[in-house]
This record gives structure tokens, C-alpha cells and sequence, in this order.
């Protein structure tokens, strides 16, 4: 299958690069042509929010920023579940189906809600984002077979150490 | 909101490629087959308005938010090896 890119390349003429965003939010950057990710189906309650990039927060740490290229004010975080939800088995066959691409292929993202306790934040297991690394064709997939909670806690409550280091 | 009355077997067209079929009916239960292109997203009304609920709530209203979220996940975890 043709890339985007190839699709639209016009002889002689430069292909951009990079895309500037602009967000009254979150500054400015500049997303190379190459990182973005592509949803044709936007996200589940933004159809229209169909072209993102997942920059890291810090290097080795598991958030990501997800922001929206066509509502720059449009942004999650975002988050490899490896290392947050250790049972959590992520859904790489059926990713991969549905975005007809290999399991090798996929990267999976689960977008987290920060409340104003932060410690309490959530990822939603259920519907997590996977793109194909190849194509950059993106999907938020739902698992409907009931077993993925859509608000699983990562900072399980423990008591005595949470007030301690509120404390201290 | 358009109407139609169909027998069990019978199917509805949508566009070109959607089809919906009545399979059964019981008591107060319809199951239905539905084939469509897998472009095509199909959901229980349930689970969809759950996910669009859940993805509006996790916007970021502001980029410290992330950051924030970040620095306590950290702490959390270096408990957790400690």
C-alpha cells in the first residue's frame, strides 16, 4: 500500500517536513511529517480529531504526550502499560487485525485520566490506541469482552506509606 | 427516525456495504448480524457513550497535569522496588 506521502508528492515540488502547532495550551512545536499518526476514524468522541503525534514526556519514563494537529488545544497523556499494568495483556493479534498489519508491528497506548488527585489516576485498558509503526495508521480499539477495566488504577491506594510521604 | 418492521431472516441495507439482519427474537431480546467493513465501527450504545465519557474526561486541560501525573507515578513505582 502507497504512504500518504508518496501519494501526494508532486514532482519537483519540496515535500514539508515538518508541521508547525501552535496550541495556546501546550506552546509551540514542530512535528516532523514523519511521526504523525493517522486515525481515519478520529478518536471515540472527537471523529473529527484524526491526525495526532505521541511525543515522549521524559526519556525512560511511560507517560507520552498525544496532541491533536488539527485542535492544537486537543491533547491526552498517554502511556505504555508495560511497566504501569504489569498483568495487562495487551491485545497485539486483534490490534493487528483490525489495522491488517503484523503483531511485530503495533505499538499500544493506554490514555490516562489525571483527576486533581493524581494519585488517583486511571488507564483505560479497555479502549487503548494502537498504530501500526509502518503505515502510522491508528485506531482506538474497545475490547467489549467485558475482562479490561476503562478506569484501572495504576497508584494502587496504600495507606500508611501515602500519608507518610504526604507528610514528610 | 426512520421505521421499518422485519421478519426474523430479514435484513436491513445501510449505504452500500452495511448489512443487518435479524436473527432471533425472544421475550424482550433481538439478537441481530451485522457485517460491515472493518472501518466500520460497531459498538453496543452502552459501551461507546462509556469510552466517549471516559476519553472526554482524560483532555488535558493543562500540560502540568501530565507532569504531575508523571512525578507521582514515578514516586509510586520507586516505593513499590524500595
Amino acid at each position: 500500500m502507497a504512504s500518504v506521502a508518496e501519494e501526494t508528492v508532486v514532482p519537483g515540488a519540496s515535500v514539508p517536513d515538518v508541521i508547525h502547532v501552535r496550541s495556546s495550551r501546550f506552546g509551540e512545536l514542530e512535528v516532523p511529517a514523519d511521526r504523525v499518526l493517522h486515525f481515519p476514524q478520529g478518536l471515540i468522541g472527537f471523529p473529527r480529531a484524526r491526525r495526532f503525534v505521541i511525543l515522549d514526556h521524559r526519556p525512560g519514563s511511560p507517560f507520552k504526550w498525544m496532541l491533536c494537529l488539527e485542535q492544537p488545544d486537543l491533547a491526552f497523556a498517554v502511556a505504555e502499560p508495560a511497566q504501569m499494568v504489569p498483568d495487562y495483556e495487551a491485545p497485539l493479534a486483534l490490534a493487528a487485525r483490525t489495522l491488517g498489519t503484523d503483531p511485530a508491528d503495533v505499538a499500544l497506548f493506554v490514555i490516562v485520566t489525571i483527576p486533581s488527585d493524581p494519585t488517583a489516576m486511571t488507564v483505560n485498558l479497555m479502549a487503548p490506541v494502537v498504530v501500526d509503526v509502518r503505515t502510522r495508521r491508528s485506531r482506538q480499539l474497545v475490547l467489549e469482552d467485558g475482562r479490561c477495566d476503562p478506569s484501572y488504577r495504576v497508584c494502587s491506594p496504600r495507606p500508611e506509606s501515602g500519608v507518610a510521604a504526604a507528610e514528610s | 427516525m426512520l421505521v421499518l418492521t422485519r421478519k426474523v431472516g430479514e435484513r436491513i441495507r445501510i449505504g452500500d456495504d452495511v448489512t443487518v439482519q435479524v436473527l432471533e427474537v425472544r421475550g424482550g431480546q433481538v439478537r441481530l448480524g451485522l457485517s460491515a467493513p472493518a472501518e466500520v465501527r460497531i459498538f453496543r450504545e452502552e459501551i461507546f457513550l462509556a469510552i466517549e465519557g471516559q476519553n472526554h474526561g482524560a483532555q488535558l486541560a493543562d500540560p502540568a497535569q501530565l507532569a504531575d501525573a508523571a512525578a507521582v507515578w514515578e514516586a509510586y513505582a520507586d516505593g513499590k522496588r524500595s
